[in-house]
């Protein structure tokens, strides 16, 4: 094997055009959702990325997950592709009206712009769908699914990160 | 001052391979079961950590690193966070879950950079392959050959998704991976249904058992690490 192909064996995601995206954003229902609509518009949201970043080139979906954190629990969900429905764990104990979402896509082939774009729309989308608003969003939010602090601290100290970004418009108002 | 022995066991694997749940598993039954004080290192691309977001429950400890993959872009801070634990915490052992395009032997070498002020002892390199997609996984066209060279470092290849698959599948995996890395020890492994978690644990905490207290019993003994062929 010539040199440099070895040289790309022990290379990291960055030479092999892995790009990397990650988001928190926090959404608003004027009504409660109920538990298996978070779950399932977590599903479809995760269905929804991959979908769109194959559709902007990608070649490869490496992982697209997420961590739900609100006052009645906490969900994950993720896809490892188009040929892999995503899959959601956790139960919620009840309807909840905020929710934060944090989301995290790696993908091979595109730049880590499109993959940005990709998550960005994805999530909008899915929030108009099921009558959601993205009050904020930012990124590089910390989730940490570790903690094992109880619902009400985790969302104070989301909370707590989200305190300088500006809130955004209400498309209805 | 004498150094501090530490024990570090990776658990690497591709993207959506299942490291973070088994990850989840083994701490937590490492720690419930066997009585040993466990501290975890995390690294995500595509987040960044927040200082002191360290948790604790049941004696395990959390330290996420972000901003880059700890095999190169952040090597020097994972060393760091190796020693700092070492020194604040005292595990009986560190779990690493690498980013999921890690290469094992990088994070080796840089786990070993933390050698000024510990010794690390090297436990096997678990590298984890998902069942359910192994073609697309050793595509060479896609991301085989970053697998591939995964798969090369592996002392453990655990077969993962074991209850998402049938039993012809799971060895087509198996066998795939293994013309890869034939002198690895195959384990087929399912965090959800718990198969091969056993296996896990008594590889990555030998002479350990389980309703036992390890500090009691003096830790941790490499040297009962014994091949036992896997399944």
């Amino acid at each position: 094997m010539p040199e440099e192909e070895n040289l790309l064996d022990d290379a990291c995601y960055l030479d092999h055009g892995v790009s990397g995206y990650g988001v928190a954003v926090k959404l608003h229902a004027e009504k409660p959702l109920p538990p298996e609509e978070i779950a399932g518009l977590l599903r479809e949201m995760m269905d929804e990325i991959a979908r769109d970043c194959v559709a902007r080139g990608a070649r490869f979906v490496g992982h697209i997950k997420s961590h739900l954190v609100c006052s009645q629990g906490t969900l994950k969900a993720d896809t490892i592709g188009v040929k892999h429905p995503a899959a959601s764990h956790g139960e919620l104990r009840g309807p909840a009206k905020d929710l934060y979402v944090a989301i995290n896509s790696i993908v091979q082939g595109i730049s880590e712009e499109e993959v940005k774009q990709a998550t960005l729309a994805a999530a909008h989308s899915l929030a108009e769908r099921h009558r959601l608003r993205v009050v904020k969003e930012r990124e590089h939010l910390y989730f940490d699914e570790y903690d094992f602090a109880s619902d009400e601290e985790h969302i104070a100290q989301l909370q707590a990160q989200f305190e300088n970004e500006p809130e955004q418009e209400d498309p209805q108002r | 001052m004498a150094k501090q022995n530490l024990r570090v066991v990776q658990i690497a694997g591709f993207l959506g391979s299942g490291k973070t749940t088994l990850l989840l598993q083994l701490s937590r039954r490492l720690s419930e079961e066997r009585g040993l004080k466990i501290a975890m290192v995390v690294n995500e691309i595509g987040e960044i950590p927040v200082d002191g977001k360290v948790m604790e429950e049941s004696g395990m400890k959390v330290k996420d690193i972000g901003g880059g993959c700890i095999c190169c872009e952040v090597a020097t801070a994972f060393a760091k966070s190796i020693a700092d634990l070492a020194r604040t915490f005292s595990p009986d052992l560190v779990l690493v879950e690498p980013t999921g395009v890690a290469i094992p032997r990088q994070v080796k070498a840089a786990a070993a950079m933390s050698g000024r002020t510990v010794t690390i002892e090297a436990g096997p390199v678990i590298v984890l392959f998902d069942s359910t997609r192994p073609e697309e996984l050793l595509d060479p066209e896609l991301m085989g050959r970053l697998v591939t060279a995964q798969l090369s470092d592996a002392d453990i290849v655990a077969v993962s998704k074991a209850d998402a698959v049938n039993e012809a599948q799971l060895e087509f995996a198996r066998a795939a991976a293994r013309e890869v890395i034939p002198t690895a020890e195959f384990i087929a492994v399912s965090a959800t249904t718990g198969r091969g978690v056993d296996q896990l644990l008594e590889r990555i905490a030998p002479g350990t058992e389980a309703g036992g207290d390890a500090a009691n019993r003096g830790g941790i003994d490499p040297d009962s690490a014994t091949r036992q062929g896997g399944e």
